[in-house]
């Protein structure tokens, strides 16, 4: 039996569609697909943890700041735009920090001298906890490419957006930290 | 992958800059194309112009809507150009009513300035399948094929190379197919895209899901597919 003309075109596109549907069917996620990403830092895995020396002298790790808020920050103090946005890092961390906000800057300190760092954090009365990276151990894991580079981790730990340069506006900042506070764990 | 590129002080974005070419030379294209859709080529540039001026005024905006607070406490950053401070919904959304809005002032037809934009649409999706290239973004599902690249720590599909692949196969269909009735082009790009997504997404890490595991990027190119196949059979061969 010859189709007719009209019909042809419908059933062509009908072919297609079903095909495109059966498609979605057979490429659909395995139920049992694993649920953990491996650690990256990028939007969407978990922050890769670390170790490393606050200028105050004590060591903290990522990890302690789980079911936290974290604005992980890298820096150096020869860095304009690092220098600009700090004095908005200070007062998001003063007005925040009660409900659950830690703001680590993590100076680059094998590629910034130890002194300027020192002497830029008291100058800028910084209250926030100041990490050491002597050996660009955290630059290297983080795939550190243009300073400064700021990483909104939620409390589950999972990196939710990360911001390359600046000087971030505080508005960003602000709206970034909000959301993040308030997800429901 | 390479999301910056450092010339001295500078750390310009790699994939922002990679699109911004491509609207350029998408325009380019499209500008010498044009008069066979009987459409100006000042016309393109300027419905460009009116979509991308409404899209940044509008994705401001609906952001300085959702957080109010922040903007109160410092308004200057309403003219801030950082591109985080964008709602990318309110931006398509405003960038339409804009480009409508000249559209309707100029009396342009939609059909002809549809298929006089595909060529600088096609050139857009090729950018930005190498965008994704550079930032990482739109990255594989993990994979044991010998053509796996390691990304994000596992090996994973190269799902951008498969992106831009399609990207540059629909836009030599763009650039080589011959004069078709009015709309027939852009329906076809637009089927043809829709049906790259359709496939590809099944080899993307990182789809959206529906709770029965459908993806639902491949949902919705379903919808886009059948309707621009329909639409065409309409459209009136020249």
């Amino acid at each position: 039996m010859k189709i007719k003309q009209p019909l042809f075109p419908a059933l062509r596109i009908a072919a297609i569609l079903l095909a495109g549907l059966a498609w979605i069917v057979l490429s659909a996620a395995p139920a049992d697909a694993p649920a953990e990403r491996l650690p990256a830092p990028r939007a969407g895995f978990p922050a890769p943890p670390f170790s490393l020396p606050a200028l105050s002298g004590e060591t903290l790790s990522l990890s302690d700041l789980r079911g936290q808020v974290v604005v992980l920050n890298l820096w150096a103090s020869w860095c304009p735009p690092c220098r600009a946005e700090m004095p908005a890092l200070q007062r998001a961390y003063a007005d925040y920090r009660d409900r659950g906000l830690v703001v680590l800057a993590v100076n680059a300190t094998d590629q910034d001298s130890l002194e300027d760092a020192t002497a830029f954090v008291r100058q800028n009365g910084l209250t926030f906890p100041v990490l050491l990276d002597e050996r660009g151990e955290v630059g290297r894991l983080y795939l550190l490419r243009s300073l400064p580079t700021t990483f909104f981790i939620g409390r589950d730990g999972l990196i939710r957006e990360v911001v390359v340069g600046g000087p971030m506006s505080e508005a960003l900042l602000r709206t970034r930290i909000k959301t993040l506070l308030e997800e429901t764990p | 992958m390479f999301p910056t590129l450092q010339l001295g002080p500078l750390a310009i974005q790699t994939p922002g800059l990679i699109l911004l070419l491509a609207l350029w030379l998408g325009l380019a294209l499209a500008e010498k194309r044009s008069a066979r859709h009987g459409v100006h080529p000042e016309t393109l540039y300027n419905l460009t112009f009116a979509f991308l001026i409404a899209a940044a005024l509008g994705g401001r905006l609906v952001y300085a809507l959702r957080f109010p607070s922040a903007f109160a406490a410092s308004p200057l950053n309403l003219l801030s150009l950082n591109i985080g401070l964008f709602d990318p919904w309110g931006a398509a959304f405003v960038g339409l009513l804009g480009a409508l809005w000249y559209g309707r002032r100029k009396r342009l037809t939609l059909w002809p300035t549809l298929d006089a934009l595909t060529p600088a649409l096609a050139v857009l999706a090729l950018g930005l399948g190498l965008s994704h290239l550079a930032s990482g973004d739109a990255f594989g599902a993990p994979t044991t094929l010998p053509w796996g690249l390691e990304l994000w720590g596992e090996v994973r599909h190269p799902s951008q190379v498969y992106e831009t692949l399609a990207a540059t196969g629909i836009l030599l269909y763009v650039v080589f197919r011959k004069p078709a009735g009015e709309g027939r082009l852009f329906l076809e790009f637009l089927a043809a895209s829709a049906g790259a997504r359709l496939f590809l997404e099944a080899f993307r890490g990182d789809s959206f899901l529906l709770p029965n595991g459908w993806r639902v990027a491949q949902v919705a190119a379903l919808f886009i597919l059948g309707a621009a196949l329909i639409l065409r059979e309409r459209r009136p061969a020249r």
